[in-house]
């Protein structure tokens, strides 16, 4: 990817004397120090690191599942086939699947990716917002008790995963909302204690300044949260988005729980079908390895497009 | 700012299409079916037979318009973790497949329907299935807590390609016999398989053990507190068993000389370089794998990898049953599943009519014709050896097995979870090297008082 | 709605807005209590009962705590968690400190901070199996590699020296992207105007870093730090995945057990209990990281 031509204010390596916004990219002029190539190398030795897995998963996503073992070691695709994209996308007969060592349970998969992206979409929207509107009480806000009702919001973060898991499946229950997507939707809408304290932690930073001169013009303190705040933390708001997503799209136990039928099966409990059926048989590795790597695809996609987004409304944060 | 201000708008947006979803989903619900019809919920973990039961629901449904069947199919973790979830709720299945090491904990705690206090269960004849196999599903009040769907037993899997290269023939595999002490003819063909990095063969002059290029047999673990692939044949070769009675014993035997000289001998083969040390296969072991790819010549395993086994490319798989012992004949363990009636079951009349029909001639005719398990009906078993002998397949071992009563049970008892929890690391500590079988002695004793 | 406050200059912000607070707390609270708080105080009373799933919860008392304070097993799984954590935290943190680092130096390329998350867009479960794969004793690539270097084949999951390494690596492998995104993000927020300071006095590369970026760096390290380790303790799907807390016991983690006793036992009451201490276990830890690190505070200001 190419550099972005209209360079932000980003902190940069410019040792520039003057302010950061009239600091022009001056570095590409710069020469190749060898501290730079010392650090391009260690960066693209932990991409290596980092990519090596889904070279690992392509490659045994476009092999035979029966010729895998015999060629465990091979670099490339063993026995080139799409079969493991095609039972993915439920595009072959039960009996071929299952001869290829697949599942004969069929995909829906445009239905399950719908309610993926209705999941994710709205307990991202919900639980960053609402999230944002307590960091800000928390941040901003003078009030008493502030610091006690954080510190119990703080607790929140320590309480293990084991203990929720069935007394919210109960809750859920009896709103009547099992099997539905509200139902896998409820517990993450309305806040994470994570998401309330990374963003407290960026709107503490927000300068004061251009906050109080907004309310010597008359602002309220509501209008200094959407016009000031949020706009200022775009950077922390949006990485924090961006994750929520990937997280609310990757979760696994909780939707296999709340979910019965096709109405509510997002694509992570429907491709969960990949992996081991019987406790001796293996999985269809093939698929299993389609079947990640096409859910993984959306998010990639995603990330590209607002990653962009961090990347250029990184200055707000910088302005004093 | 401009930036700032489109995430602002397009969060807006995504919070109004939230909003929107929300109020669509909060409608309707589970969709019901037509008022007078109860649907019932079926669960099933193996998805390769997902569709034999696929089509007989069609056909259970054809037949009683008044019911309809919805299944679900999940990967056997997932299979438990939820169905328990559901039990705590009273959000589980009407009826779902059971597993032997799981129904004592359920039948114990009152999650499952007897069968017989049910009016279309009640009056099935359990004479008509496999023998022996209705026995297992027989809680301790007498109370029969499954309808059987299907057996397994176990056998040895072999590439023929690998033994005519050692210069033997399918047919030196059929009879061999075995013994704890010097392990008999079985373990001169294991000894004779095994090659090491030089090409020398395990019963040849010069082989060193430290530098096996393929294996006599293929590890398949520790196997845990049952064995079942592991070394359960083996043991009940000699004569032993698990427990004083065939179900519901109140005692272990884990402090018999015979089972300990079993496991000794077993996990002596990695010493002497016939079978792969615990490093190479850890607590997820592969045996197909190391089938396929040649690490290994041959593979105990069950009846239900038949399929998996004969998919593996480049084998030309052969089947032997498992060597006699010093009874006097091959003895594999004997398991089966069942379905079970969830006792929070709002319909359990209706789903007794569901489960007669899985445990009817007709029903496991058509899963026999699946050709992917042995169903418990006589009729569905010869509709599934048929099955596999289209395919190439000669699944008469496992089935003879059957036949000549050269069989023992899986060990059924109570508190199965946690005497497995404490007898797992053990047995993993005995084939890594760390301890001694004699020790067993010791742990029989901690077991029988979890019984207690 | 509209607050009261904010008119008078010069009393700007210190008006008290408790009405406002409460109402922009109020949806999180909802959250907070139903999500968090009513589960915690049912699995604290569950920790005094005998509870199996359909016979009614039975009190005992201090029973399960007895229990548990005289189960080996219990004591191991801590050692050996803590043990994983120390690793699995120390390891990450060095790394996506590293990474983002490199990431605001180097390049502002798009695709690059795609490619540092690409881990995390896959599961647990499937990383976990992964890595199985690719780790195998036998047929794996990587011990392949180790091979041809001409080094020793290793048991990366089937030994019990390597176990917990092993699975250390294969989580910091998935977080380190998503931890260098959030230290990242950190470094964002620090003003360019500090390191201009501070290359005027001349100061080097390393100094700068240990002497300005990494202290401003606090407040959201600390976070970064806290969040991980609480998620670090409740390790769970690798390990059930990869070595099932194999071999014996080496890599029988405190959430496994948990697990084992309440799904695969039944045993709620046992499993609440041992739940309790990993909650106090978090609490304490986190405690002391927060006053170390004073993660609540900033220095930016």
């Amino acid at each position: 990817m190419t550099e972005t031509t209209t360079a932000p204010a980003a902190p940069t390596t410019v040792p520039a004397p003057d302010t950061p916004r009239a600091a022009p990219p001056r570095r590409r002029r710069r020469r190749v120090s060898p501290g730079r190539v010392l650090a391009w190398a260690v960066m693209i030795l932990l991409l290596l690191v980092t990519l090596f897995p889904f070279y690992w998963m392509l490659r045994t996503a476009l092999s035979s599942n029966g010729a895998l073992y015999a060629n465990s070691t091979s670099l490339l695709p063993v026995d080139f086939s799409w079969g493991g994209f095609e039972r993915v996308f439920g595009l072959q007969s039960t009996e071929e699947a299952i001869a290829q060592g697949g599942s004969g349970a069929s995909i829906d998969f445009w239905l399950y990716l719908r309610n993926s992206v209705v999941v994710a979409t709205v307990v991202t929207a919900c639980q960053v917002f609402f999230s944002a509107m307590a960091a800000y009480a928390f941040s901003r806000l003078r009030w008493r008790g502030r610091n006690v009702v954080f510190g119990v919001f703080l607790l929140s973060l320590m309480v293990p995963v084991i203990f929720t898991l069935l007394p919210n499946f109960l809750l859920v229950r009896e709103l009547g909302l099992v099997d539905t997507l509200l139902g896998i939707m409820l517990p993450g809408l309305f806040m994470t204690p994570f998401a309330i304290f990374f963003l407290r932690q960026f709107f503490m930073n927000v300068s004061t300044e251009v906050e109080e001169a907004a309310l010597i013009d008359g602002a309220s303190k509501v209008r200094v949260f959407f016009a000031i705040i949020i706009p200022m933390s775009v950077g922390p708001i949006a990485t924090i988005s961006i994750l929520t997503y990937i997280g609310s799209w990757n979760d696994y136990f909780w939707p296999l729980m709340v979910s019965y039928t096709d109405d509510s099966r997002v694509l992570t409990v429907a491709l969960g079908n990949f992996n081991a059926q019987t406790p001796q048989t293996g999985p269809d590795w093939a698929g299993l390895m389609a079947a990640t790597l096409v859910a993984a695809l959306p998010m990639i996609l995603l990330f590209l497009v607002f990653a962009r987004r961090i990347v250029n409304s990184i200055g707000f944060s910088g302005i004093k | 700012m401009h930036h700032a201000r489109r995430i602002t708008a397009s969060l807006a947006a995504a919070l109004a299409a939230g909003t929107l979803a929300l109020a669509g989903c909060a409608g309707p619900g589970t969709a019901a079916a037509s008022e007078d019809s109860v649907v019932l919920d079926y669960w099933l973990w193996d998805a390769n037979q997902l569709p034999a039961y696929q089509r007989c629901a069609d056909e259970f449904e054809r037949r009683n318009p008044d019911l309809q069947v919805r299944i679900s199919q999940y990967g056997w973790n997932d299979y438990w973790r939820k169905l328990t979830a559901g039990f705590v709720a009273g959000a589980g299945p009407d009826v779902f497949t059971d597993h032997l090491t799981q129904y004592p904990g359920f039948a114990q705690r009152g999650l499952l329907r007897d069968l017989n206090t049910l009016e279309a269960t009640a009056d099935v004849d359990y004479g008509e299935f496999q023998e022996g196999l209705p026995d297992l599903w027989v809680g301790q009040d007498g109370s029969q807590y499954g309808m059987p769907k299907d057996f397994d037993t176990v056998a040895l899997f072999y590439d023929t390609n690998a033994v005519t290269e050692a210069g033997l023939s399918p047919e030196d595999l059929q009879d061999l016999d075995w013994n704890p002490e010097d392990g008999g003819s079985f373990e001169k063909v294991i000894a004779h398989l095994t090659v090491d990095e030089n090409g020398v063969r395990g019963d040849e002059e010069g082989f060193d053990p430290d530098r096996v290029a393929v294996y006599g047999l293929a590890s398949n673990g520790s196997g845990g507190m049952s064995g079942q692939t592991t070394w359960s044949w083996l043991a009940g070769a000699t004569g032993w068993t698990f427990t004083d009675k065939d179900v519901w014993g109140t005692e272990y035997h884990f402090d018999d000389p015979r089972v300990q000289a079993s496991l000794k001998w077993l996990f002596g083969l990695v010493e002497k370089g016939y079978m792969a040390p615990y490093e190479e296969v850890g607590t997820e072991p592969n045996p197909q794998q190391a089938l396929g790819s040649g690490r290994a010549a041959i593979s105990a395993n069950g009846s239900w990898m038949l399929g998996t086994y004969a998919n593996l490319e480049g084998v030309d798989l052969g089947i032997a049953p498992p060597p006699s012992g010093p009874v006097g004949h091959p003895v594999s363990m004997y398991n089966g599943l069942a379905d079970s009636i969830s006792a929070q079951s709002p319909d359990p009349e209706e789903a007794a009519r569901w489960v007669a029909f899985l445990g009817s001639d007709d029903c496991q005719r058509i899963v026999g014709e699946a050709g992917v398990v042995f169903p418990a009906r006589p009729a569905g078993t010869e509709a599934a050896v048929e099955a596999f002998e289209e395919r190439g397949l000669d699944a008469s071992v496992f089935t003879d097995l059957v036949e000549k009563k050269q069989t023992f049970f899986f060990p059924v008892t109570e508190e199965f979870g946690a005497i497995d929890a404490l007898m797992t690391p053990m047995m993993d500590e005995i084939y890594i090297g760390d301890r001694d079988v004699s020790t067993l002695t010791e742990v029989n004793e901690q077991v029988n008082g979890l019984l207690r | 709605m509209a607050s009261p406050s904010v008119r008078a200059p010069g009393r700007v912000g210190r008006r008290d807005d408790t009405r406002l607070a409460l109402l922009f707390i109020l949806p999180a609270s909802i959250g907070l209590v139903a999500f968090y708080f009513w589960p915690l105080v049912r699995g604290i009373w569950l920790s005094f009962t005998s509870w199996d799933l359909l016979s009614p919860a039975e009190f005992v008392g201090l029973e399960n705590y007895r229990a548990m304070a005289a189960d080996p097993v219990f004591w191991n799984a801590v050692r050996v968690t803590l043990l994983y954590v120390v690793i699995n935290i120390g390891l990450q943190t060095v790394v996506a400190l590293v990474i983002a680092v490199l990431m605001q130096r180097l390049s502002r390329s798009t695709l690059l901070r795609s490619l540092v998350l690409a881990p995390y867009l896959v599961s647990n479960v499937v990383a976990a199996l992964v890595f199985l794969w690719i780790l195998d004793y036998q047929l794996g690539i990587g011990n392949q590699v180790l091979e041809w270097v001409g080094l020793d084949r290793i048991g990366f999951f089937t030994s019990e020296a390597w176990a917990i390494p092993t699975i250390a690596v294969v989580n910091v492998w998935r977080h380190m992207g998503y931890t260098a995104l959030l230290i990242f993000a950190g470094l964002q927020a620090i003003p360019p105007t500090t390191y201009e300071a501070a290359r005027v006095d001349g100061a080097s590369e390393v100094r700068t870093f240990f002497g300005i970026t990494l202290p401003l760096l606090r407040p959201i390290l600390g976070l970064v730090l806290i969040i991980s380790v609480i998620g670090s303790f409740q390790v769970f799907d690798t390990v059930a995945v990869t070595t099932n807390g194999g071999p014996v016991d080496a890599s029988r983690v405190l959430q496994l057990y948990i697990y084992d006793k309440a799904f695969g036992q039944f045993d709620f009451g046992y499993a609440s209990a041992l739940s309790v201490a990993m909650l106090l276990i978090l609490v304490v830890v986190t405690f002391f990281q927060y006053r170390m690190t004073r993660a609540g505070q900033t220095d930016l200001n």
